[in-house]
């Protein structure tokens, strides 16, 4: 399945649309998932400050 | 215990590592576990890294997901994982006149001076200070290092 990333927020978007951004600027070029359980306490959502659960990409383009 | 991440790694089947990343973070959601982030670069095939407090975590959270094999013995650090966290740039920070080092494919090693930035494509054109005639060739902005900025 291919899912497309928002190239603002980097976040894996299923629709035409980012959720959050409200932005269409998609692409289906991305590399890498990050996958944010807890935001409160992950390290790693700290140092790339993301604050929402959800899945995001490494890498766009 | 300790309440401060640490970072455990997975062994999964190979190309199933994204759907172990999303399956772990569903289980570990839905039983409650210590289980922060997951992460699985392209870089890393065959495993799924896991930001966690404790081992035992990640432990019980792979048994019910399948292609997820096994948590290897030991941690990582954080600093040790960073660098998956912010990819290559890409040719941000690269300007014309910039002398670069080529970090990756057929001219990985040679040094060479920019002569264009597609930010828009992430490209650069350089001209590789070794070559008899100096031939612009584009290459990603990912694979090279910067050695000095634009000479002055
Ligand atoms: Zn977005």
């Amino acid at each position: 399945m291919v899912e497309s990333v928002c190239m603002d927020c980097h976040r894996l978007v299923a629709g035409q649309e980012c959720p959050v951004c409200g932005t269409t600027n998609l692409s289906n070029d991305w590399s890498g998932l990050l996958v944010i359980v807890d935001p409160e306490k992950s390290e790693i959502a700290k140092k790339i400050g993301v604050t929402i659960p959800d899945k995001y990409a490494l890498k766009v383009r | 215990m300790s309440e401060d991440s640490a970072i455990f790694v997975i062994k999964t089947t190979a190309n199933q590592e994204r759907s172990v990343a999303g399956m772990l973070a569903k289980v570990a959601k839905k039983d409650n576990l210590d289980i922060r982030a997951l992460l699985a670069p392209d870089e890393l095939k065959g495993y799924v890294l896991a930001e966690s407090s404790n081992s035992g975590e990640v432990e019980q959270a792979i048994q019910t997901v399948p292609h997820a094999r096994a948590v290897v013995k030991g941690q990582s650090s954080m600093e040790e994982i960073m660098h998956f966290l912010t990819p290559k740039p890409t040719v941000t920070g690269i300007t014309e006149g910039a002398i670069i080092e080529v970090t990756s494919g057929p001219f990985k090693g040679e040094k060479a001076r920019v002569k264009r930035v597609d930010e828009g494509h992430e490209e650069i054109t350089v001209e590789l200070f070794d070559a008899v005639v100096p031939i612009p060739i584009t290459i990603r902005g990912d694979t090279v290092r910067i050695l000095r900025k634009e000479e002055e």
